[in-house]
């Protein structure tokens, strides 16, 4: 590989780690408040790139979509959070079947609503060249991807240790009931939880869009990177979804250039070393494994 | 019931269900009828493995696809390569293959419970679908293998309808006797332990950790024999076959049924068949359907079908 190969594969696997990194930040907040693993995240992210290619289609703005995409994505968070979920408070693994059922539901919505062909969204005006960068063109998109990732994981950052939202999420992260006794909503607390985590899952859907497109199965590819960076970072903590895309994103994007077709058995590998030498993933504090 | 009586009628049943094809051939849609029971069988395999380790381990796998994939590949391809259709070879090749794989994945999983299990038998299984999806050269990829060979038994050719249906019977009938036994055995009731409380479990001087993986493996090894069952009635291997949708069918399959019971995931593998086979040409959202019910049965009865009958019949008799 040449060096002008390697620094555009890096940027790649860079661009990668940032989608991932906004995909699975949503999943771990979930998980971190509710101990619910969302298994249909991957079908929120689906819907959210899908609403966003009908809100571009109607007004031209990229923009817009993904301000509207992330709120729509909140507000069937908020519905079903009390719908479903709530029901099963305290019964996680039921929550996380239900969540499954859920999947079912809208990414076979989806098919019916927008079809099952392949679909693409074109980056925003200004966004859709490319640049000269070390000895290359590189798209200017896949640059902002990064540059959004990282905005956005200072701004998480910032409103998890500075804010009163987030000193409540902390505190219901480390122990819910306890929030509870002292007198906040864990119930609303909870919801907006769930919401949040749909809005960011529907944010990566738009932004990832215009890099991957939009197709059938695109909810499970999703589900399942999102899965991986969440093991392999730590469940619950914003440094292990950082951590674990940082980590996942290159993984994947280099795997893929040295083994080709079997570039998932380095991830599958990566996934395999973590639980056998660090089951609670590199940042986190859970153990998923003995 | 006496004994002989119950053995009497279990008999009657056993031999109704594999001479289907033949006493049910007056009907005008007794071809149709024996597809789907057929399909319906095996994924009744399918289900009664997954169901070993649902409802008795405690481990609720959301992988399971990866081994009747794995099973349905190695079937096909060692009829392909190897230019045998004789069932020892190609189900042995589907066993062997399954049954390493589950190891492989085993190994990983079983030192993780509940929502993590899950998870982790999800993302397995899913980078087993992956590669699956991209080894062309090997597994067709996107397009799937085609054309594989149904299967004989020394002289004996089952490419007819009628005799593929028969294989698929009786060898459910085989699988649904094995589990029966070992659910009954110090084996099974060790693995309900297990599941009940894997501390105590260890302190009585149980290997815990190799319970469960042998319990993961033979539940991969069954799954792999569905698998190989399914490449030879469809004489065709998708890549959906070792996907996630295979894996949430088999899990829908046995919460609607019933966990922990044998009926359960039988009766589970015929209502979602009928959703997904009859219902779905009938109208275009039949996964949103099957979606709802999963939601309804998880809500409002998880026991499923088999749970929530015997708790009427308990306070019928009551």
């Amino acid at each position: 590989m040449s060096a002008e190969l390697v620094f555009q594969q890096a940027l790649n696997g860079l661009s990668f780690g940032a989608l991932l990194f906004i995909l699975a930040a949503g999943l771990s907040l979930v998980f971190g408040m509710m101990d619910v693993v969302n298994l249909a995240h991957g079908a929120f992210y689906m819907l959210g790139a899908y609403v966003a290619l009908s809100v571009v289609q109607r007004t031209g703005s990229f923009w817009l979509a993904m301000v509207v995409a992330p709120l729509a994505l909140a507000a069937l968070g908020l519905v079903l959070e009390p719908l479903l979920l709530r029901r099963l408070r305290g019964r996680h693994l039921d929550q996380v079947l239900l969540t499954i059922g859920v999947s079912l539901v809208v990414v076979d919505q989806i098919g019916v609503v927008w079809g099952r062909e392949v679909r693409s969204l074109a980056a925003p005006a200004g966004l859709d060249g490319s640049v000269a960068l070390y000895g290359g063109d590189y798209p200017l998109y896949r640059l902002f991807v990064i540059g959004f990732g990282v905005a956005l994981a200072a701004l998480l950052s910032y409103v998890y240790s500075r804010t009163k939202v987030g000193m409540r999420i902390r505190a219901g992260v480390e122990d819910a009931e306890m929030l509870g006794a002292l007198g906040v909503d864990t119930d609303r607390l909870f919801a907006l939880t769930f919401a949040a985590g749909a809005a960011l899952a529907g944010l990566a859907g738009v932004v990832a869009a215009p890099v991957f497109g939009l197709q059938p199965g695109m909810d499970l590819d999703a589900l399942l990177y999102s899965l991986v960076v969440v093991v392999v970072g730590g469940l619950g903590t914003l440094g292990g979804a950082v951590a674990g895309s940082v980590l996942v994103g290159p993984a994947d994007t280099f795997g893929k250039v040295v083994f080709q077709e079997f570039a998932l058995a380095v991830i599958f590998a990566i996934v395999a070393l973590v639980l056998l030498l660090k089951p609670t993933g590199l940042l986190g504090r859970i153990r998923i494994a003995r | 019931m006496t004994r002989a009586l119950r053995f009497g009628l279990v008999a009657i049943a056993v031999a109704a269900l594999i001479t289907f094809p033949y006493w049910s051939a007056g009907w005008e849609s007794s071809r149709f009828a024996t597809t789907v029971l057929r399909d319906v069988l095996v994924f009744a395999i399918f289900a009664l493995s997954l169901d070993l380790l649902i409802g008795r381990a405690g481990m609720p796998s959301l992988g399971h696809a990866a081994f009747f994939g794995a099973g349905a590949y190695a079937a096909g391809i060692a009829s392909q390569r190897l230019g045998t259709d004789q069932l020892p070879i190609t189900m042995g090749a589907a066993i062997l293959v399954a049954t390493a794989l589950a190891l492989i994945i085993g190994a990983l999983v079983v030192r993780s419970e509940g929502i993590f299990f899950l998870m982790l038998t999800l993302a397995l299984a899913q980078i087993v679908f992956a590669i699956a999806f991209q080894w062309t050269s090997v597994t067709g990829g996107s397009n799937g293998l085609s054309g594989v060979g149904r299967p004989v038994i020394g002289g004996l050719d089952l490419t007819a309808a009628d005799r593929m249906y028969v294989l698929v019977a009786v060898v459910f009938i085989a699988v649904a006797l094995l589990l029966s036994r070992i659910v009954g055995s110090p084996y099974g009731r060790a693995l309900v332990g297990v599941r009940e409380n894997e501390r105590r479990m260890r302190a009585l001087g149980y290997d815990t950790t190799r319970l469960r993986l042998s319990a993961f493996v033979l539940a991969g090894a069954i799954a792999g024999v569905a698998g190989a069952l399914s490449a030879y009635s469809l004489r065709f291997v998708s890549a959906q076959d070792v996907g996630i949708a295979t894996s949430v069918r088999g899990f829908v399959m046995v919460l609607i049924g019933g966990a922990g019971s044998l009926f359960g995931p039988v009766l589970g593998a015929a209502v979602v068949m009928y959703i997904e086979r009859v219902l779905s040409s009938a109208i275009p959202v039949a996964e949103t359907v099957l979606g709802l019910v999963f939601v309804a049965f998880v809500l409002l009865a998880r026991q499923g079908i088999v749970g929530v009958g015997l708790a009427a019949w308990a306070r019928v008799r009551r």
